[in-house]
């Protein structure tokens, strides 16, 4: 991971709390978050993903994206508390993963589809998954089934040039997480100036997660990432 | 399949992944991902439409090739007459 940079933290966010305590949405327990943030290397990612397509016919091959997703179940299972609801200020850890993907419908309107138990599916599901979310969401074909619970959100912008996305976090939801715009940014690797595509994770969450598990959260999708192999 | 009609069938297709889109008042030399604000899923699934309806497996390595539509109109037309 380079350069992890704490957006904002607990200090930050109980600064807030005093200002925000009369607030209604005080009252549902979703006053104070955290943000963290991570410029993640995906020069392997990227590479191994240009590889695995070259080899596949067009249905089979793979996005970034589907990565990503990935990636964030195994940081949800490193770091269960961000998975599930606040509900009257106290966290209810879900067993199982919903990650709700915000998507454009058809009219451009976001709208959060969801992947049911997406940590048990592997990345070629996965990706079968959100093609056919993506393609039913825009032409107004999704059905009920596709809209339960999400236990956490990931919101991908980078399309539209975003180059980090700060995600709001859908009550009563813990935590959601945002992917930016994958870019070519130079760093100095042992003496030397190297380009590499980088992406920006920033990781919303309700205060009471702490700013420990958030970091460990990011960690493990850097880790993940650069063992793209293993997903 | 000549020029025109190869125009008409990526014109259904792109119009399929973003009904809400003008696609037809899209300037040939336009890029596709810009200009109809497609993401790397909507591409794929674009990609994959034309695998089904073409029968043209595009490589990834050609996806740059489809950046506009002037550009996949000249190389979707000379896939599909390499088929035949």
């Amino acid at each position: 991971m380079r350069r992890p940079e704490s957006i904002s933290g607990g200090a930050w966010s109980q600064a807030w709390q005093g200002i925000c305590r009369n607030r209604p949405s005080d009252a549902m327990g979703a006053s104070s978050h955290l943000y963290l943030a991570a410029n993640i290397d995906l020069d392997r990612a990227v590479n191994w993903l240009a590889e695995l397509n070259a080899h596949r016919p067009a249905p089979d091959r793979l996005v970034m994206a589907a990565l990503f997703l990935k990636a964030v179940t195994h940081g949800l299972r490193d770091v269960p508390e961000l998975n599930g609801a606040m509900i009257d200020g106290e966290g209810h850890p879900s067993s199982t993963v919903h990650l709700g993907v915000a998507v454009a419908r058809w009219d451009g309107a976001p709208i959060v589809a969801v992947l049911p138990d997406a940590g048990r599916r592997g990345v070629d599901d996965v990706m079968r998954m959100l093609r056919d979310l993506v393609r039913r969401a825009r032409t107004d074909r999704l059905r009920e089934t596709d809209l339960p619970e999400p236990t956490f959100t990931v919101t991908h912008l980078g399309y539209l040039g975003v180059q980090a996305v700060f995600p709001s976090i859908v009550p009563p939801l813990v935590g959601a997480v945002g992917f930016g715009k994958v870019v070519e940014q130079p760093s100095a690797v042992q003496g030397a100036v190297v380009c590499s595509p980088v992406v920006t994770v920033t990781l919303a969450a309700a205060d009471s997660v702490g700013s420990h598990r958030g970091a460990r959260f990011l960690a493990t999708i850097d880790r993940v990432l650069q063992r793209p192999e293993a997903l | 399949m000549n020029r025109q009609q190869v125009r008409d069938v990526i014109l259904h297709l792109l119009q399929e992944i973003v009904p809400a889109a003008a696609v037809r008042d899209v300037p040939l030399d336009a890029d596709l991902c810009d200009t109809l604000l497609l993401d790397s899923l909507d591409f794929l699934n674009f990609v994959v439409a034309v695998h089904d309806t073409l029968h043209v497996d595009v490589p990834q390595a050609d996806y740059e090739e489809l950046r506009t539509l002037g550009g996949s109109i000249d190389y979707l037309t000379r896939a599909h007459e390499r088929r035949t």
